[in-house]
């Protein structure tokens, strides 16, 4: 009887422990597969009492949950015994092979360092469970604008590791500092300062000009020009209509935010831009700003009249392929579009061009946005003087090389030089007179229900659908602004 | 499950003498790691949808402020929710009529009807089901392109060179192509139970039926439909939980919520906000809000549906 008894309460408990641990996510094999289910709150505790050790090896892509336990202080001398440097980027169309072979780079020349590189194309999907249960990779490269926002979330919740004083590092092998070796502008603008108090937060990495991309074979064989202002633009509208060919086309209304910052730019002038940037009182009405608008609400008449139904991302390429198929003369792009529509078929003789904004006034300013990718440190990082370290030794001529061979260039000094091909003549646009505009929204805290994309670049399709006027949007820009700017980070 | 081996274990040692104490000593025992489970993995989290709806708070950070109520009436003013939840009540409302009807005229005909290739259509309007929605959005984009879709080819030849209709391009038009899209994708599942359940009705009814000169539709209004009343019943629930889920994924991968936000559905405006608006506490009071709503709907349903069980 008791033994009985005793029996039966120790095979429940056994069962209870038994559910209790799978649930836990404690070991390695179940412990993603749990966190999706529980929440930050009842994990928090049992991950951190995991008995993974901190020399488990990656895996390629999912890292698990481990625990990598890591006391020690990165020292600057190059050894790094038995410490974990975890490292999360996003995989582009630069590919993956690049950052492994970083990786490796920077683990030789440290002793006993590991670096664990979780890299993937949804690299939200395997690090976001893991970081709301407290599990923040060191380093992250991943850019703003991205549609999970992963990055802006950071920034607007003040969860960033600062960074000005990587840039007063001296580059790892080398004798110039970070801060030198880093192209003009490309830390003093408000994406790499968000809070706008000159502390740098996001580390400029990859960069390419936006611009317009059009099929140069096509321009020849007609013998038009590509046009230097707007008006010029219109006149040859109407001269691609004659054929049925339409003036401009767009892969989302998303891309038009490289587009909108480089006409406010030439629009407005630096001054007038960086407060529009900052959602200034009244600047909405100002005649340039009006301007801006006006040549949209054009171009959207100009607009290849099916591109919003392909204006998703699910068939967006079916836009670009307009261009290739001699459809439509421009789109608003990057030069990852090459690659991406690589091996799509195209009208005979076609040939990518690329130019910047036509100017607003004859002989006006052209503006090309510079888009670059970020790397950065959540505030929850553990090893963040080696990932400081990590991070200068990416401006190194070593690691540059090693980017460039996939094509990943950064705003580097001399690195224009070094290129050739193709790559020579997007990076060359600046030096053929183009203004580089870096800059984007400024960060607010977080508004319910307002984004940049809904309230700016979304309401585009149904500009050239016809279901909205210019006046709706702007007055939607100007009241989600008012909102916008009560909420900006001092 | 580990739930389901333990009794068998213990009667190996035999219950005769087990007091009734006992018994549900072990009944709570054994049932413990199940109710367990289901704490953990279905109440706490349902609450903390509840308790994180009234916190601000980005998604990442141990930072969360405490806003009251500040999030439901910021939801309240929001036009662009409201936008998706009208898009989510039609498609509820359009979808789960068009598909009942489809699917219970299907399985009528496919049960009580000897039609050739029978099993062949029940394998053909099944597939849909089986399919990933990436490939049914897929498949829809395809024939809903403007240029070559098949559906705009179609309709050329009754309209001639008009400009084409951009059916997942016009926020007017894209909700409904979302519509045809997700009966497409539910009449197969809805019809094979629909016929489960016909099925169980005795032919001899039919037969007494049809002596006293009952035509077709009179059967199927005074016997099938009664009879499979119960089933009904049960998918109307389905219908709507479905819906909501099933509209959020095609949304996401046919149209991205876009043109302009005119195909938003409730889930995948939730979706942004918390995952892409930094605002995960706002998100999931859009959560608690479809909560309620379908809650409230399926109890509705329920109660307005309600008939004496008819038993054969």
């Amino acid at each position: 009887m008791k033994l009985k008894r005793v029996l039966c309460v120790l095979m429940a408990a056994v069962m209870v422990a038994g559910t209790a641990a799978c649930g836990g996510g404690g070991d390695d094999k179940s412990g993603t597969a749990g966190d999706n289910n529980t929440t930050e709150d009842d994990k928090a505790g049992e991950d951190s009492t995991g008995e993974d050790n901190a020399e488990e090896p990656s895996g390629d892509g999912e890292d698990g949950a481990d625990d990598t336990q890591t006391e020690e202080p990165a020292d600057d001398g190059g050894s790094a015994d038995g410490q974990v440097l975890k490292v999360a980027a996003v995989e582009t169309a630069y590919g993956a092979d690049m950052w492994n072979e970083i990786c490796e780079a920077f683990e030789a020349s440290h002793d006993g360092l590991t670096v664990e590189l979780t890299i993937d194309k949804k690299l939200e999907d395997i690090i976001t469970q893991q970081m709301k249960s407290g599990e923040y990779p060191d380093v992250i490269l991943r850019a703003v604008g991205a549609e999970s926002g992963l990055t802006e979330t950071f920034v607007k919740d003040n969860n960033l590791v600062e960074m000005t004083d990587v840039l007063a590092m001296t580059v790892p092998g080398e004798s110039t500092t970070v801060g030198d070796k880093i192209l003009p502008g490309f830390v003093e603008n408000s994406i790499t300062n968000p809070y706008g108090d000159g502390k740098t937060y996001l580390m400029p990495m990859f960069y390419g000009p936006c611009g317009l991309f059009y099929n140069q074979g096509l321009f020849t064989e007609k013998g038009w020009t590509v046009p230097e202002t707007w008006d010029q633009m219109w006149e040859l509208g109407e001269k691609a209509k004659a054929e049925g060919i339409a003036l401009f086309t767009y892969p989302t209304a998303g891309y038009f935010d490289a587009f909108l910052y480089a006409l406010m730019h030439e629009a407005m002038g630096n001054d007038k831009f960086q407060e529009a940037l900052r959602y200034g009182e009244g600047v909405w009405d100002t005649p340039e700003a009006q301007q801006v608008f006006d040549i949209i609400e054009k171009l959207a008449s100009y607009t290849e009249p099916t591109t919003p139904a392909n204006a998703n991302d699910n068939d967006f390429q079916k836009n670009q392929q307009l261009i290739l198929d001699n459809k439509a003369l421009f789109m608003p792009n990057g030069n990852w579009v090459i690659g991406e529509m690589a091996e799509a078929p195209r009208a005979e003789g076609f040939e990518w061009g690329f130019t910047a904004l036509p100017a607003v006034t004859e002989g006006g300013e052209r503006a090309s946005y510079s888009f670059f990718e970020q790397i950065w440190m959540p505030a929850g990082a553990e090893n963040q003087d080696l990932g400081k370290e990590f991070i200068a030794y990416l401006y190194s001529d070593e690691a540059a090389s090693i980017f460039a061979k996939s094509g990943a260039i950064q705003p580097i000094q001399g690195m224009t030089d070094k290129l050739d091909g193709d790559n020579k003549l997007y990076y060359s646009i600046y030096d053929t007179g183009a203004v580089a505009v870096m800059d984007a929204f400024a960060t607010t805290d977080p508004v319910e229900g307002i984004t940049v994309r809904s309230t700016f670049l979304d309401p585009v399709n149904s500009l050239v659908t016809g279901d909205k006027t210019k006046d709706d949007w702007v007055n939607q820009i100007k009241a989600d602004s008012e909102q916008l700017r009560a909420a900006l980070k001092e | 499950m580990a739930g389901g081996q333990c009794p068998s274990a213990i009667l190996k040692y035999g219950d005769e003498e087990m007091k009734k104490k006992r018994r549900s000593g072990f009944i709570i025992a054994c049932t413990a790691p199940a109710i367990i489970l289901f704490i953990i993995f279905m109440i706490v989290p349902t609450i903390d949808v509840f308790r994180m709806s009234l916190y601000k708070w980005g998604g990442y950070t141990a930072e969360k402020t405490f806003v009251g109520l500040e999030n439901f009436q910021k939801l309240a003013k929001n036009p662009k929710f409201f936008q998706a939840f009208q898009n989510s009540v039609l498609l509820i409302v359009i979808v789960t009529l068009v598909t009942f009807a489809l699917a219970l005229i299907f399985a009528a005909i496919l049960s009580r009807e000897k039609i050739k290739g029978q099993n062949f259509f029940r394998v053909v309007f099944y597939i849909p089901n089986i399919l990933s929605v990436v490939v049914i959005s897929a498949i829809f984009s395809a024939i809903y392109d403007p240029n070559q879709g098949l559906l705009n080819s179609f309709l050329q030849l009754f309209r001639g060179g008009k400009d084409p209709i951009l059916w997942l391009g016009s926020p007017k038009i894209v909700i409904y192509s979302v519509v045809i899209t997700m009966v497409w994708q539910a009449i197969g599942y809805y019809m094979v139970m629909y016929m489960a359940s016909m099925a169980n009705v005795p032919e001899s009814l039919y037969e007494s039926a049809s002596l006293e000169g009952a035509g077709r539709i009179k059967q199927f209004f005074s016997i099938t439909l009664p009879l499979v009343w119960t089933n009904i019943r049960t998918t109307l629930t389905f219908f709507i939980i479905s819906t909501i889920n099933m509209s959020f994924t095609i949304v996401k991968a046919m149209t991205s919520g876009g043109p302009d936000g005119a195909s938003n559905v409730f889930l995948s405006y939730m979706y942004q906000e918390a995952y892409t608006n930094s605002s995960y506490g706002y998100g999931m009071a859009i959560g608690v809000t479809v909560f309620i709503f379908s809650f409230a709907l399926a109890g509705i349903l329920n109660a307005v549906t309600k008939r004496d069980e008819i038993e054969f």
